[in-house]
């Protein structure tokens, strides 16, 4: 395994390295790149290290009215460690919590969860359920933002431009009338640490003192070639009391989300488990 | 998780009068091996030393019509490049059936092909993708039964064909008693045919061995892993056609052993002639990659095991008809029917007994030894079926353990006598602490919530249950070679500082921590002024090797025996110093006192009833000590050294332990003691996901005596989540003879994270053969694991569990089709 290597310190010298590479992948905390490359080697290949930036736009967190930022280097770590998120996005700190390994986390970030697209990316089907806003870069200094449902676009394909790079992203604030939501994150798998979701679900929903449900993110992992919204689920559950949800339509909620399925047999599991699993978790939500 | 100090507690009122054997001493080597300073394998660099890499095949079933090397000899850098027909080699292995390089066909996924030694790892690896190879695919045979088709290609070419079938690598027969007459007695016979998986032992320190050949002394250097450096030596001397004598073995630090070092392995002649050839040292690493693909495995087998019972719960007869899977060659791991047998045979009282087992050939990848040596595979089936009888009899599963139960004084059917057995303590033990009897009858789809993320308040979502397990190995060595002894050198020095030399080895049990404890307790000599040296096959004395669970009990009873001839040395001296007639002296803070006895009837060491070895010192109210009364232990080896008759404080000791070889029909005392364990395990059942969550392990383990229990722990902790991730996680899962989850990613190797609660209780059986009544028990705690873990998922689902491991998935098969009974689904 070999590479170049170069290390900006700041967001101006990553967009020139940017601009200037022909050949280029982005490193951030590298706990994915470096397996691929090691199985796959890629002659010529400049890593632009992602590590040394230190803008805080880049590596920190800020919250605003309309919610919380974090730059595209903030940790899986810091997301566990922060109270805040703990509090109001209670599907995200579980989800990081339940990343990898404790040494893992200390450098995998958020960015770099959500550039590998991996369809069993933990923290990005979080984000998607949180129905987050992706921050592009580009190399002119201008930023777009996309919706996180359209970043990704395939199986390790994102809406990137070769000239853009991952620069925050924001999840929007709860609804100002909420309160006690109902926020997970449930992984599946055989190891409780050091593991890849086999099926994973994200859910976040809103509900107001009542306990009526006034806006839901529900997503699912592992299950399709990208992390994906069960948009229909979660339409299906607004005006709903959560606590009120019968036996048919906690089934009917399931098949909604199980609709949104496609998974394939692998080495970890058949596509018939990945299903039936998925239908099961998603009823457990309201047990 | 374990609460604090649990060893400690549980274990303080166990040493009466024994000053550091009992105590929780850390392993010597702790702070070197956390800081890391220990010095591995892999981090040794001999001046002008080259890079070895192995070429394995493309094809786990090829003819190999051609090599061409040329390119990589070019490759600058490239100071050797050897194929079979470059070396003169004797074949390796157990039946010597196993080539180094191969020549002219391949018949596994690991077969070498070439190897390279460069100045570099990059380099070497450079030049294997220069090495032409042409092959011509043949389909292979990856299935035990299409291998005993008559018409299957013979796959090993290198046995005699002693057996009926070609492909047929070794057999074992055994019985005792009269099987049909049992058999016309048994109320229920059930029959059940087990499936049991490849599992790997993933050490966390990749295979190493470095390679320094002298051109000049024609001597040959080897800084290896292995577990049994003699056995090593000899067999290394066999396929390079060497003098063993030559051949020198260093043992570095070993990262994990578990068995797989018992064998050779041909990457280790390889890295030997690659040095020989070019007259540099040559180091070869494998990658993680290269570990799981070419280090051996845990044998599959397939059981078939007939049981009967007859109808006031006694157990009449087994049956047992064993198919392996041997792979391409044959290692020590067509060897486990000795101890399978075993268990069939003598765990639990029985009456009859008929064992077959065969070791079929595949182009599969071939076994070697593991942790527990086919007793995991045997306890698992034999559990599982007693269960079943239980059902069958509508008996109580504890009850009819604890009616069959081995006993004290038993001489089983295959002739093991059981001096000391600690079987129905356990069991009673297990079953009581995990309070098995009221768990069982509350069990109505009780539910546990644990984790917001998976459990819920549905009390239908998580079954829980619980699983009873015992298990017999041996406890004292294992007699199947010609000596299974070690030998001891003792010395003290003029400073009163102690060296062990000892033919045993350490691979990160705690056997010299244990060792220097024991010179500790007996010589009274603080630990830190004590060195064990255990490394060098030049230097240290015979012993077989660390396999069996035997080292404490082999190399302590050798220890204590060189302690006892240098104590009549010292003893001798102090007496004259001291000018005093006395023979009983006591060591302690590096002195000798002189005792004396003020009873007549001189009775002595009433305490240490266990060892004919262990402290002589009278623990007793009859002898007497003048604290002022005393010579330092150092003064007295000066003496001894420096005056006439200048005699050394050193003694020697070969200890051999009582057990026999056993004779053509398996039958005879095969070990020193014996060692028995019992555990309750409690599960609960996702039925959502499939997982099946392990909550607690009671483990109550027949030890003999405790030596030092923070190391016991050590043994009793790794042990079961290896038992664990056996029974429900870990496989080496295989498509026509190629590995598919060559990772940790895939192959589900269980973290910290995974550890159950842990519940341990010692059984303290003192076996007069063992060092202060010590039984060997390296193995024992993951042997019963998984045969329990999978009654307690049986009992938990009310479904039959019959192959391993227990995956989520196919728990979920077998909850989705639950008319089937059976959890078996292979999803491969």
């Amino acid at each position: 395994m070999e590479f170049n290597i170069i290390n900006p310190v700041s967001v101006k010298e990553l967009l020139g390295a940017v601009k200037k590479e022909k050949h280029f992948r982005f490193g951030a905390g590298c706990t994915d790149l470096l397996m691929e490359l090691r199985k796959k080697p890629d002659e010529g290949l400049t890593v632009i290290n992602l590590a040394q930036v230190k803008d805080n736009s880049f590596t920190g967190i800020k919250k605003s009215a309309k919610g919380i930022r974090m730059g595209a280097m903030f940790t899986a770590h810091q997301i566990v460690m922060n109270e805040e998120l703990k509090k109001t996005f209670p599907v995200l700190h579980d989800s990081a919590h339940n990343l990898a390994s404790t040494q893992i986390r200390q450098v995998a970030t958020v960015g770099g969860n959500l550039c590998t697209a991996s369809p069993s990316g933990d923290i990005a089907c979080a984000l998607v359920a949180l129905r987050a806003d992706c921050e592009l870069l580009n190399t002119t200094q201008k930023t777009r933002m996309v919706n996180i449902s359209t970043f990704f676009t395939g199986v390790r394909q994102t809406a990137l431009k070769p000239n853009e790079v991952l620069y925050g992203i924001t999840i929007p604030a709860n609804h100002k009338n909420t309160k006690n939501n109902y926020s997970g994150f449930i992984k599946v798998g055989t190891r409780r640490s050091m593991e890849c979701s086999v099926v994973s679900l994200a859910y976040h929903i809103q509900v107001n003192v009542e306990g009526k449900i006034l806006k839901a993110g529900v997503a699912i992992g592992a299950s399709a070639p990208t992390v994906r919204l069960a948009e229909s689920a979660c339409k299906f559950l607004i005006g709903k009391t959560f606590k009120n949800i019968t036996q048919k339509e906690k089934e009917e909620f399931a098949d909604k989300v199980l609709s949104y399925a496609s998974p394939i047999t692998d080495i970890r599991a058949t596509a018939w488990y990945r299903k039936e699993v998925l239908y099961n978790i998603s009823k457990s939500i309201f047990e | 998780m374990l609460p604090k100090n649990y060893l400690q507690k549980k274990f303080e009122k166990m040493k009466p009068k024994l000053k550091v054997i009992g105590t929780s001493v850390p392993k010597q080597d702790a702070g070197t091996r956390v800081t890391g300073k220990a010095i591995y394998g892999h981090d040794i660099k001999l001046p002008g030393m080259l890079h070895g890499a192995i070429l394995r095949t493309e094809h786990p079933s090829a003819i190999i019509e051609s090599i061409d090397t040329s390119a990589a000899r070019k490759l600058e850098g490239v100071y050797c490049v050897i194929t079979a027909d470059d070396v003169d080699v004797n074949n390796i292995g157990y039946k010597r059936d196993h080539p180094i390089l191969k020549k002219g066909e391949a018949n596994c996924t690991r077969d070498e092909i070439a190897a390279v030694a460069a100045q570099t790892k990059e380099i070497a690896k450079q030049a294997l993708k220069l090495i032409k190879v042409k092959y011509k695919v043949r389909k292979g045979i990856y299935d035990v039964q299409e291998a005993l088709k008559e018409q299957a290609p013979q796959i090993n070419k290198f046995i005699s064909g002693k057996f009926s079938n070609k492909n047929i690598a070794e057999t074992f027969h055994y019985e005792h008693g009269n099987l049909e007459e049992e058999k016309k007695k048994s109320a229920h016979i059930v029959t059940r045919l087990f499936t049991l998986p490849r599992m790997t032992h993933a050490c966390m320190a990749t295979s190493n061995v470095t390679a320094s050949y002298n051109t000049l002394d024609k001597k040959l250097l080897l800084y290896s892993s292995t577990q049994v450096p003699f056995l090593y030596q000899r067999d290394m001397a066999h396929a390079l056609k060497m003098n063993p004598s030559d051949i020198r073995v260093i043992q570095p630090i070993i990262g994990g052993g578990f068995g797989s070092k018992l064998d050779i392995h041909p990457f280790e002649p390889i890295c030997a002639l690659l040095s020989i050839k070019t007259g540099k040292p040559v180091q070869i690493l494998y990658s993680r990659e290269e570990e799981f693909i070419a280090s051996p495995i845990r044998q599959p087998m397939e059981i078939e095991l007939t049981a009967g019972v007859d109808k006031d719960g006694n157990f009449t007869f087994r049956e047992i008809n064993i198919v392996k899977d041997n792979g391409a060659y044959t290692s020590w791991g067509a060897t486990t029917p000795f101890v399978i047998m075993q268990s069939f045979s003598s765990l639990y009282k029985l009456k009859a007994c008929r064992f077959n087992a065969t070791a079929v050939y595949t182009n599969n990848v071939f076994a070697g030894s593991f942790r527990g040596y086919g007793n995991p595979q045997a306890t698992f089936a034999l559990e599982r079926v007693i269960d079943l009888l239980a059902d069958k009899l509508g008996m109580d599963k504890a009850e009819i353990r604890l009616k069959n139960a081995n006993e004290k004084g038993e001489v089983t059917g295959q002739g093991l006598h059981y001096d000391t057995c600690g079987h129905k303590d356990c069991l009673e033990t297990v079953i009581k602490k995990s309070k098995y009897h009221s768990f069982r009858n509350t069990n109505n789809g009780a539910l546990r919530n644990t984790n917001k993320n998976e459990s819920t308040n549905n009390g239908s979502r998580f079954k829980k249950g619980i699983g009873l397990a015992s298990m017999l190995h041996v406890g004292g060595g294992a007699k199947i070679y010609r000596s299974d002894g070690c030998g001891t050198t003792i010395k003290i020095d003029p400073y009163g500082y102690c060296t062990i030399i000892t033919g045993s080895n350490e691979i990160g049990q705690g056997s010299e921590t244990v060792l220097a404890m024991m010179a500790s307790e007996e010589l009274g000599i603080d630990l830190k002024k004590i060195k064990v040296i255990n490394t060098d096959t030049d230097v240290k004395p015979w012993d077989v090797g660390v396999h069996a669970s035997r080292t404490s009990f082999v190399a302590g009873n050798s220890l204590l025996g060189a302690i006892k001839i240098l104590k009549e040395k010292l003893n001798k001296k102090a007496g004259e110093l001291l000018k005093s007639d006395n023979t009983a002296y006591e060591y302690e803070n590096g002195n000798i006192y002189p005792l004396r006895n003020t009873n007549k009837n001189e009775s002595t060491n009433t305490e240490n009833k266990a060892s004919k070895l262990t402290k002589e010192i009278a623990n007793t109210d009859s002898y007497i000590r003048n604290d002022s009364d005393f010579v330092k232990l150092d003064k007295v080896v000066r003496e001894m050294h420096f005056t006439e008759p200048n005699e050394l404080a050193v003694a020697n000791f070969f200890y051999e332990p009582s057990s026999k070889f056993q004779d053509k029909d398996f039958k005879g005392n095969v070990s020193g003691s014996y060692a028995f364990a019992a555990q309750a395990i409690e599960v609960e059942v996702d039925t959502y996901t499939g997982n099946v969550k392990v909550t607690d392990i009671y483990v109550a383990q027949d030890v003999g005596k405790v030596l030092n229990p923070l190391l016991l722990g050590g043994q009793i902790e790794g042990g079961i989540l290896q038992g664990v991730g056996y029974a429900l996680t870990e496989e080496l899962l295989m498509h026509e003879g190629k590995i598919l989850n060559p990772n940790f990613h895939n192959y589900k190797m269980l973290t910290a994270a995974d550890i159950p609660n842990i519940h341990f209780f010692p059984i303290e059986t003192n076996d007069k053969e063992g060092p202060y009544g010590a039984k060997g028990v390296g193995e024992a705690p993951l042997i019963p694991t998984a045969a329990a873990i999978a009654n307690a998922v049986c009992n938990a689902l009310g479904l039959e569990v019959i192959d391993l491991p227990i995956t989520p998935e196919k728990v979920m098969k077998a909850l989705a089709s639950k008319n089937t009974e059976t959890i078996q689904t292979k999803n491969k």
